[in-house]
């Protein structure tokens, strides 16, 4: 139902109607078995905020680079200068997520044009909470030394002390504010 | 009385399964294979004796003077005697430490302490726990100080041994040491003091593990 | 027993790019099919309506973890070769908090605003926008910050090392945590999907 009230510009969508989710219990052994993959070939796990950061400081570096190469948090993506930051396991890895949730999308019907919101506020008032939660994140991300992925997700299946505490605080955060945007959503 | 099975809903099966991993988990307590390993006794002495574990320090001193970054250089002395002078680049790990320090098992480590032996001992626990990458820095701390640090000219100079000499001179100079030459009477008066460490700042051990750092954040 | 395999040195930085794009690949797959490409339903969590981010987070974790344990314990798998991020606890919980806040308010999490992002959702770019000038605010100023950036590290620490209890008995109580989570999220949701009617 949320679907078609979402559904907004025309025939950019598929035109089948989209496959309802899975069970979240299968999802998430899935989703599990690509991280102990990942631990498996690897030896890390999984993560998405470094990606950005990467990409930062490489923005960063075209524009500043004496800026850049003073500022230790850039410096440390940036490497010795050998290697072009963007050639990062992340970066790599959040390309993929893109590719796969798209697959994921089409084969479910689900890939539409929309601003996801609730039925109380603007499209225009979406976009700018979606800007400012993304620049908290953000920020929050690298305090925190990586988002759900990194350290709830990963951090969390390798039992880390402070992963298991960035994870309670994720959740504790969310729902100390959730009654003040409620709006947005309901 | 029990449902039968066939009336259990995929979650709850899901569950259970979850419930008796969880339980033999307990159970098992530790998942780490602990430190015991198997050792391939003849693979072993074949590299002992085809010497192809060794390098030498003239070797050494050459990459790192080039700056050739791709290896770590382990001290295997105590920390005071670390501290006191150390190889450039060189990281301090005890002994008992070692297995567990977190060495890659695809890099390049080069093992040394004062002589020969510790770093012979420590070779051996590494190559017996699969590391593959594992060398012996021959002579020790003892022939860098002989041949890098403080180089003697020898006393029957050939044309040849004079020239390597010269060559071995500059070597020691930017190690901070310094060349003895001439006869034994000079010797005396010459002190051979270790250099302060400071330069050179060149630590391709060291650079290797910064560069590494962001490799695996997230 | 080789693995983690690119620990062994069983190949190279260049190809361990490709499998992070396949990783990356299965990643978003199973996020989308969760359902976590829509801010909607992964709002949901916090209002107790549908706890869909909870079961597919503790499912992962727990497969995660559980595969880690057996595979180690078997010798299929070098464990102490599996990178574990270094804890700085008092950052990473006020970070955590930000998180948690930028969630609410964002409506995604970086790696779901990706999948967001390939089904066609505009708030997800924007999101991701935002997410990239949180980064730089960071960034700038990191130099005030990196005191407390740095601050209460504990190194790479894990439960059963800090509650000094044996890993598979801390793995059987994150266990236990989970059925019970689990069992209490179905409650939850019945409870409060059914108040506030359809």
């Amino acid at each position: 139902m949320d679907a078609k009230v979402m559904m907004a510009g025309g025939a950019a969508g598929s035109e089948r109607t989209p496959q309802p989710y899975w069970n979240p219990y299968p999802a998430g052994i899935g989703l599990g078995l690509v991280l102990l993959a990942a631990f498996v070939v690897m030896g890390r796990g999984l993560g998405a905020s470094g990606a950005f950061s990467s990409l930062v400081a490489a923005a960063t570096e075209a524009v500043a680079p004496a800026h850049a190469r003073e500022n230790p948090f850039y410096a440390e993506y940036l490497g010795d200068g050998t290697k072009n930051p963007l050639m990062d396991w992340l970066v790599f890895e959040v390309v993929g997520v893109f590719v796969g949730g798209f697959i994921s999308g089409i084969l479910a019907g689900r890939v539409r044009k929309a601003i996801e919101r609730g039925p109380a506020i603007s499209g225009a008032t979406r976009l700018l909470l979606a800007f400012f939660g993304g620049g908290i994140m953000g920020f929050g991300a690298k305090l925190a030394r990586g988002c759900t992925s990194g350290q709830a997700l990963t951090g969390g299946a390798v039992l880390g002390v402070g992963s298991w505490a960035a994870m309670m605080a994720i959740f504790g955060g969310a729902y100390a504010l959730a009654y003040f945007v409620r709006r947005q959503w309901q | 009385m029990i449902t039968s099975w066939a009336r259990w809903t995929l979650n709850q099966k899901l569950g259970l399964l979850l419930a008796v991993l969880g339980i033999c988990a307990l159970i098992i307590g530790s998942p780490y294979r602990g430190s015991s390993v198997t050792v391939d006794t003849a693979e072993l002495a074949r590299i002992v004796e085809r010497e192809t574990d060794h390098v030498s320090v003239e070797d050494l001193a050459d990459w790192i003077i080039r700056g050739k970054a791709g290896f770590r250089l382990i001290d295997l002395r105590s920390g005071e005697e670390y501290a006191r002078y150390h190889i450039p680049g060189a990281e301090n790990v005890p002994l008992t430490a070692l297995v567990g320090y977190g060495l890659q098992r695809n890099e390049k480590v080069i093992l040394y302490s004062e002589g020969g032996i510790h770093s012979a001992q420590a070779w051996f626990f590494l190559k017996a726990a699969d590391y593959g990458g594992v060398y012996l820095l021959r002579g020790g701390l003892d022939e860098w100080m002989e041949k890098i640090l403080f180089p003697r000219l020898p006393s029957e100079g050939t044309p040849g041994g004079t020239v390597m000499f010269e060559k071995m001179k500059e070597v020691s100079r930017y190690f901070g040491g310094t060349p003895q030459s001439g006869r034994a009477e000079e010797q005396a008066a010459v002190t051979m003091t270790l250099p302060k460490l400071g330069a050179p700042s060149a630590s391709p051990g060291g650079g290797q593990a910064t560069t590494k750092k962001k490799k695996e954040g997230c | 027993m080789n693995a983690p395999f690119f620990k062994y040195g069983l190949f190279g930085d260049n190809v361990s790019l490709i499998v992070a794009f396949v990783i990356g690949i299965g990643f978003g797959f199973f996020l989308e099919r969760a359902g976590f490409g829509s801010a909607k339903k992964l709002t949901a969590q916090f209002y107790l309506k549908d706890l869909s981010v909870f079961k597919v987070m503790f499912s992962a974790i727990l497969t995660a973890m559980i595969g880690l344990f057996y595979l180690s314990w078997l010798g299929l798998v070098d464990l102490s070769l599996v990178y574990v991020s270094p804890t700085y606890i008092i950052p990473q919980t006020v970070g955590g908090l930000l998180l948690g806040a930028g969630f609410v308010v964002g409506g995604y999490c970086p790696g779901t605003s990706c999948v967001a992002v390939s089904t066609g959702k505009l708030d997800a770019v924007v999101f991701l926008t935002g997410i990239v000038a949180g980064i730089l605010v960071f960034g700038e100023v990191f130099p005030w910050i990196s005191t407390f950036y740095n601050s209460t590290p504990m190194g790479q620490i894990t439960l059963p090392q800090l509650l000094n209890i044996p890993y598979g008995m801390v793995v059987f109580c994150v266990v236990l945590m989970a059925i019970g989570g689990f069992a209490g999220a179905t409650w939850v949701e019945k409870k409060f999907s059914a108040t506030k009617g359809a």
